[in-house]
Formats: structure tokens, sequence, C-alpha cells
């Protein structure tokens, strides 16, 4: 009996991590309304700088490259002052991220903002991967370690010391916040900042401090737990999936609510490690990984309505998306120059290629779901996975051949992408992108490390296509990769592109963008808003799926890495900077920015900097959000380069027929590009 | 009339709009100090945009704004709120999430108006101090909105459309407020109102605005006598002449 209780009370440890991380989170969103991806990424960084400093007395900065840390000591220094040089520089950070990043974003669309934190992320994780490398570190103990005894059970104290800390400080903020001035003055600011403009209360800089505290905690939470749990750059990034779910507990507003969630949700965990080692029946596998997101998935559908989206007095314009003008005539250049660049390139830049293919097949995944209907998933490398495995089990157990194996390997991730989908009938924007988060981090746990289903390490054999008799497989003897796997690849490729497309011109397109610009004024023109969600989230799958599918052909046995929780960030950040509303987003997404795709590959085969991909995407990630939400390919708005290009074009045709008529500029500039030939016809009568 | 240094608010050839293009052009228009003056006109007169720009909620294109001789434009909302300048905005501003109480205490000033003192003049809302604002009726709502704005003891109150969505009962019950706040605190009181005749009942002075310029401005009583006048500034010469005929014949009727 005492060894359970032993469990529960070691549980105590990351129970307390959750809750400190989730008090920050209500913080930041109590005051700003930011869902802060990134909050984990803070924390996991300001351990690195308390460790660093404890132990060498080294400075760490956020960057690359260039000098990233100071060297304060020679020796390590000691814990006290690394602990209050780390937690001012937590603030500083805060305050520099809140200006850079959330302030400018304070009235953007929730899925700019979502892009924004998870560049953030994505930018700080990259940074911690590079300057610290993935092997986990250790810390000696900060609190006090002597052990405890109470009857039969020994435990060490320090557990007790972070958990007391964490009640005092949730019961700190539940009176700072319910009685100061400064509380209520954080709820108006964020309720109505021009309301408080007139009573005298910036809501700017009210904002700004909130901001300052909460990423403190993340650095009090990264520091505390640095003892406790090994410090590694993904696994201290990811606690943000726990802290989410735990601060959704409290509906992102109560501290105490939080506090308690964190502490049992890691009580829970450590007692279920308990339970699969005590009893055989128990089911096995990462259970208390996925402990987070049934948390996830129970408060969202019982609570759904305690994090609503807040209404805002400034218009939020989500991405603009693009008609495909000519879908046939694109196809077939597609086909052409695909062909033709296939043709020139040999060995691992072909290779390059084909990845980048299967790369654009998932990113016109992304296109369809959040550019088109706005719903944000950080999961559609799941739906990939779930294809590609599938598509081992098909090809080999069932017997099946090509096309059918790949077409029902896609099928497979239909059901996954529709269950993924059932919590985007009640929910929205980020709430949805928190229950796809949580979802591909219960999918990496539980799906793709088993030995069954995944194959474990080694991986999952795929069977080579045949077709017809013709051999389409990617190697045969020394040909790899061999030019008809990659005209195959190819053409599936812009059969789901042709599928996305026709999907935006017909009536469904129309359907899918009047449910992202406004649900309720959608059902009120007949829409079935549920039906159309789900469809958008099957249809997603399928292509993801036979992306995913295609990627188990090309790598002949399929493993699991490609596919965790971070390439489905990775995938979001790319597509988002390319423009995620257009299917010319998806294709410079894969080629221009993957870092298996062509253009990421042949910089790193000639000047070895393919390592700086993700940290290139995640800061892409957040000026594009800032600065372009319609991202590179946006042919109306932004700044783009095709926009360039158009208003280029603008002032040529201006200057020849200027004589004609000298209002064409500006009348031309009012028109969108696609319509500019119609309008340019009555210049020349 | 009065001295630049005696009126409490001063606007000089004011040009103010959004996006680089002005909505309001030219506009001068002065208050003293326990002075109401109204600020009349059609929808889209710019009438809103002319108070969000005095309260710095809008960068002013051209022209001066003072408050008591100081220039205040280009300056940030919450630090003119500090100083004595209070607006009532359209929409009410309110944090619906807040009770009355704490609206009351996050606004009220050092020097400000008391709370008793302050539910003397709006004694609604006393019933309802621990009550959220989002729970509040329309007219109550409208109250806290002036009470917010009162309690910091504003010298320069401005008022956008207090009567909106309300019926004519509440606006009779709020408008005398405003002409209480200007005797009893000394502050000066700039509002917009749709409802002309209420308006000119309780003002000092009127302006009317039009099409983004001042068109008329005088003393109420004067206003009120001459209504074809007003009627005129709003809808053009002809428009007035026909209407003030057949509401001639209607009260001539109503006489008969």
């Amino acid at each position: 009996m005492s060894s359970y209780l032993l469990f529960l009370i070691l549980g105590l440890g990351s129970g307390a991590t959750f809750a400190i991380l989730g008090l920050g989170l209500v913080l930041k969103y109590r005051s700003g309304g930011v869902v802060d991806f990134a909050h984990g990424a803070v924390a996991m960084f300001i351990a690195y700088v308390f460790v660093n400093l404890r132990s060498q007395g080294v400075l760490p900065l956020p960057l690359i490259v260039v000098p990233d840390h100071i060297r304060i000591s020679s020796t390590g220094i000691d814990t006290t002052l690394a602990i209050v040089i780390s937690l001012v520089y937590a603030a500083l950070l805060g305050a520099v991220l809140y200006f850079l990043i959330y302030r400018p974003l304070r009235f953007a669309a929730p899925l700019t903002r979502i892009a924004a934190s998870v560049g953030v992320m994505l930018t700080f994780e990259a940074i911690g991967v590079l300057n610290f490398g993935t092997t986990s570190q250790t810390t000696p103990p900060i609190l006090p370690t002597t052990p405890i005894t109470i009857g039969s059970l020994t435990f060490p104290s320090d557990r007790i010391f972070f958990t007391g800390i964490v009640v005092v400080l949730a019961i700190a903020l539940w009176l700072i916040y319910r009685f100061t001035r400064f509380g209520l003055a954080t709820q108006a600011g964020a309720e109505n900042d021009r309301g408080a403009a007139l009573i005298g209360i910036s809501a700017n800089r009210v904002a700004a401090i909130n901001y300052v505290i909460a990423t403190v905690l993340a650095g009090a939470a990264g520091i505390l737990i640095a003892p406790v749990a090994n410090l590694d750059p993904t696994s201290y990034t990811l606690f943000i999936v726990p802290a989410l779910g735990v601060a959704l507990v409290g509906g992102f507003r109560s501290f105490w609510l939080v506090a308690l969630a964190g502490i049992l949700l890691g009580m829970g965990q450590s007692e279920i490690i308990k339970f699969q080692s005590q009893w055989t029946w128990f089911p096995h596998g990462d259970i208390p990984d996925a402990l987070p997101f049934i948390l996830i998935i129970l408060t969202m559908t019982t609570r759904a309505r305690s994090l609503l989206a807040r209404g805002e007095a400034m218009t939020q314009r989500n991405p603009s998306v693009a008609r495909p003008k000519n879908p046939m005539a694109s196809a077939a250049f597609c086909l052409i120059a695909g062909t033709l660049i296939m043709l020139l390139l040999q060995g691992s830049l072909r290779n390059a290629f084909i990845s980048s293919l299967t790369v654009v097949c998932i990113a016109l995944s992304l296109v369809l779901l959040t550019g088109y209907v706005g719903q944000v998933s950080l999961a559609q490398m799941t739906f990939a996975g779930v294809g590609g495995f599938m598509l081992g089990h098909i090809s080999h157990g069932w017997g099946l051949g090509f096309p059918f194996s790949l077409i029902l390997a896609g099928l497979c991730a239909v059901p996954v992408g529709i269950l993924v989908g059932l919590p985007a009938l009640r929910l929205r924007g980020v709430n949805l992108a928190v229950v796809t988060l949580g979802a591909a981090f219960t999918a990496d746990a539980l799906i793709f490390n088993s030995q069954g289903f995944a194959g474990g390490l080694v991986g999952l054999p795929i069977k080579p296509p045949h077709l017809l008799g013709i051999d389409l497989s990617i190697a045969e003897g020394h040909d790899y990769p061999r030019l008809i796997f990659g005209i195959m690849v190819l053409v599936v490729v812009i059969l789901m592109g042709l599928l996305v497309a026709r999907l935006r011109r017909g009536a469904a397109g129309r359907m899918l963008l009047a449910v992202r610009s406004n649900e309720r004024a959608a059902a009120s023109v007949g829409i079935n808003v549920p039906q159309a969600k789900l469809m958008a989230f099957g249809i997603a799958a399928f292509i993801a799926g036979i992306g995913g599918a295609l990627t188990g052909y090309q790598q002949g046995t399929l493993t699991a890495d490609g596919f965790a929780t971070f390439a489905s960030l990775g995938l979001l950040a790319v597509v988002y900077v390319a423009g995620i509303g257009r299917i010319s987003g998806a294709v410079f997404a894969g080629i221009m920015m993957s870092s298996i795709g062509l253009a990421v590959t042949f910089l790193d085969e000639r000047f070895g900097i393919g390592k700086y991909q993700t940290i290139v995407a995640g800061l892409a990630l957040i000026v594009t959000a800032i600065a372009n939400p319609d991202g590179v390919m946006s042919t109306t708005t932004g700044k783009g380069p095709a926009v360039l290009y158009f208003k280029l074009q603008d002032a040529v045709v201006a200057r020849i027929h200027g004589t004609v008529t000298t209002k064409t500029p500006a009348a031309e500039s009012e028109q969108p590009a696609e319509a500019r030939p119609a309008v340019e016809q009555p210049h020349h009568v | 009339m009065t001295t630049a240094t005696a009126t409490a608010l001063s606007v000089d050839g004011l040009d103010a709009g959004y996006f680089g293009s002005p909505v309001v052009r030219g506009v001068s228009l002065h208050v003293a100090p326990g002075e109401v003056v109204a600020l009349l006109g059609p929808n889209g007169a710019g009438k809103t945009t002319t108070l969000e720009t005095i309260a710095g909620l809008h960068e002013p294109m051209a022209g001066t704004i003072t408050m008591h001789g100081e220039s205040i434009v280009g300056r940030q909302t919450h630090l003119l709120a500090r100083e004595g300048l209070a607006l009532v905005p359209e929409g009410r501003a309110l944090f619906f999430g807040l009770t009355v109480r704490e609206h009351l205490r996050l606004a009220r000033s050092k020097d400000g108006v008391g709370q008793q003192e302050l539910l003397e003049m709006l004694p609604e809302l006393d019933k309802c101090l621990d009550r959220r604002a989002g729970l509040l009726s329309g007219g109550e709502q409208q109250m806290l909105a002036v009470g917010r704005a009162l309690i910091s003891r504003p010298r320069v109150l401005l008022v956008d459309e207090m009567s909106l969505g309300l019926a004519p009962v509440i606006v009779e019950r709020l408008l005398p407020i405003l002409r209480r706040v200007a005797t009893e605190l000394g502050t000066a009181v700039l509002f917009v109102e749709q409802h002309v005749a209420f308006a000119l009942e309780i003002a000092d002075r009127a302006y009317v605005l039009t099409h983004g310029r001042i068109v008329l401005e005088g003393p109420a009583e004067q206003l009120q006598a001459d209504r074809k006048l007003v009627t005129a500034s709003y809808l053009g010469e002809a428009a007035a002449d026909e209407l003030s005929e057949t509401a001639n014949n209607r009260s001539e009727e109503r006489l008969l």
C-alpha cells in the first residue's frame, strides 16, 4: 500500500511543474487573451540558463552562430545567485517577446496568433537543440532533499517543498488578481482596452507586466523541475501539452483549480506507472503521456464554453484565400515541370525532390483544413503517419496491390481525422489547436511508439508498388531513386492538388469558406456546419494519409520519427509562411522550405546549413504572422513577391497607358490581381 | 465670449479622420468650465470622430486641441484621462466581467468624487453595486458609464450619444445629470445627442456639425427658437422649408 502512496508523492514533482506552467498560461490568457504555445519552450530555455550558470558560470543567449553565451565566471556560480539571474533573465525575455511579438498581434485573428506562438516555440526549441544538444542534462537538487519518513514511507522532501511553493504562488496570485487594483486593471484591460484607457489605465502596460510575470513563472517552473526531471529541449518544450490541459481545467481563469489539476495530473501519471509495473492486466504503452490529452478532451467536451473567443473592437482578418483559375492547365504545367526537374536531378537531390512532393501532398491537406476552413490542426503529420503505417500493413498483410493499397491507406487515415475533428464541432480557433496538439502528442506516445503498429525502432517494411506488371519501386539495383517512382509520386500529388482545387472552386469550397468566415452566418444560410467541418477533416486526413503512404514507398522501411509532434508544428510553420490559403503555398512550402525538401537539402549539401532549417522556419513563421499573414505566395494582398510583381506590372501598364487616361493606376490598383485582365480591356479603346 | 485661458476645452481648426482621409474638417469649438455644450448633427457628420480625437483615441491631422490652455495633441488616452479628460464613449466600453463597485474603484482618482456623492447623483447604481456590468440593463449600463467618467472628477467631460438605444424616459432622467455635473463640479461638458429637443433643453450652447464642418452655432435658447435653422443645417434648406411647413400645418391643425 505504501508504495502506491510513494508514487503519488513522487508525482508531486511533475505535478507542481504542470501547475506552475499552467498558472503562467492563465496569467497570459487573463491579461492578453494569448494562449501561448511557447510557454514550455521558454521554461526550457530558462532552465538551461540556470543550469549553465550554475555549473559553468555561462550565461546562454537566445542566439545562434554569433556568440551564443557570455562567460560570467570561470567556475560555476552560487545556486541562489544563479536563480536570481535566471529569473531576471526570464523577465527581460518576457518583455522582449511581448513587445516584439504579442503586442503587434493583439488584434490579430486566432490563426495568426497561434502561428506566431508556434513560431516562438519552434525557434526556442531549435535554439535549444543547436546550443545545448539533445542529450539530457542533470543538475543537483535545489530544494532540501532530506528524506522524510512517515510510518513505513520514506520519500525525498524536495517534492513537498516544490508543491508548497506552487500552492503559495497560487494563493498569492488569487489574492492579487481578486483584490488588488492591479488585478482589476488586468481584467479591465483584457476586456476592453479602450474603456481602460478612458479611465487612465494603459491596457498595454498592464498586459506587458502580466506577460513578464508569466514568463518569470515559466522560468521558475524550468528551474524547479530541472533537478527532478532530466533536462532536454524537446521534452521540456512539450510540457506545454499537460500545462495546457491543466490550464483548461481551470478554464484559463481559476488559479487554484489550475494548481490543483496540475498536482493531481502529476500524481496520476506517476501512479499509472506504478499500476503498470504492478498489475499485468493494466494496459501497457505510454499511458501517462496520454493522460493530459484525455484531460483536455474531457474538459473541452464538458466545459467548452469556459474558453470563449474574445470579442474585440477590431476586425480579425483571416489570411487570404486564392481561387485556382485554371487547375487543369496548372496541373499539366506542374506535370511537365516536375518531370523535367526529376530528369535533371540525380541521386540525393532527386530523392529530396521526391520528399518535397510528399510534403507538398501533406501541406495540401493543411491548405484545405486550415487555409480554407480555418480549422487549425497541429496534428497533420499524425494523419500522414497513420496512412504510412497502414500502407505497410495493407501491402504486406492484406496482399492488396497498388494503387488500391495506396487509396485504402489514405482512407484509413479518414476515421482518425474525423475523430480528431469531432471536438471541432464544439470548439474553434485556439481551443481546437490545443486539442489537435494534444492528439499529436498522444499519437506519438501511444500509436507511433507501439511495436506492433509502427515497427518500433526498426520501422515497418512497405512493399514496393507495382502497376500492371510495371515495377514502380524507388530502387532497382544501383538505380536509386528511380525516375519512374518519382513520376508516380508526382502524378499522385498532382491528383491531390486537383482534388483540392476542385473542392475550392465548387459549391463545397464556398461552403467551407463560409464556415471559416462565420459559423453562425454559414448556418443561417443553410450550411450544415458540423458536416462541413467533419468533411474537411476527413478529406484532409485522406490527403495527408496519401502523403504519408508516399513517404512509406519512398523510405521502403517506415519509421515513426518523421511523424512526431514537432513535424506537425514544423509543417504548419512552413505552410503558413508560404501561404496557407493557396495551393501554390503548399508547393512552395514543400519544395523551398521543408527540412527534407529540395532547397534545404541543396543548401545543406553545398553549405552544410540544413540544421538551421527549424530555427529559420520558426523565425519566418513569427515574422510572417506579424508582417504578412497572407504568406509568400499571396498574389493580392500582403507583402509577398507576387504582390510586388503585380505592383510592378501595374506601374509598367500605367506608364504605357498613361497617355490614355490618368486615372488608370489608381483605379487599377484597387482591383484584385485575378480580375486585372478583364479591367485592362477598356483602356485600349 | 470667453477668452482662450478661461476655456476648459478649446479646439481650433481640427482635421480628423481615418487612414489619412479626413472626416472632420476645420472644426473649432470651445467649452468653458461649468458650461454644457451640445454637439448636434445628422448621422455620419463626424460627431463621434471629433470627440474621440479630442480624447486622444485618434491622431488629429491638423489643428490644435488645448485643455485649460495646454496643448493635448498627441497625448495618449490613458494619460489624458489621468489629467481630467473623461469620455463616455459610444458603446459605453464597460468591463462586463467587473462589478459596478469594481468599476468605480478602478476609475476613481485620488481627489475624485466620493462613492456616496456619486451615488446621490446616480441613485440607480446604488442597488446594483455588486452586480456585474454585463448583467445590467441598458439604462443602468449607461448610468455606470457616466458614473465611471464622473468619479474621477473630470475637468472636461465628453459624452457620446448617451441616449443610444434607451427609452426616452431614461434619457430624460440621464441628460439633466450633465447639467448637475457642470454646476456642482465645475466640469466643462461637451455632449453629442440625437434628440435635438432634449439636448437644447439642457445645453447652454450648441454646435451643429454637418458633413464634417460646423455649420451653425449659438446659444441654446436661440437655436430652440429658430428650429427651422437647425433643421436646415441637418437636411438642407429646401427640405427644411417643406418640413417646417408640414410641422406648422400640423401644429395649426392641432390648435384648431
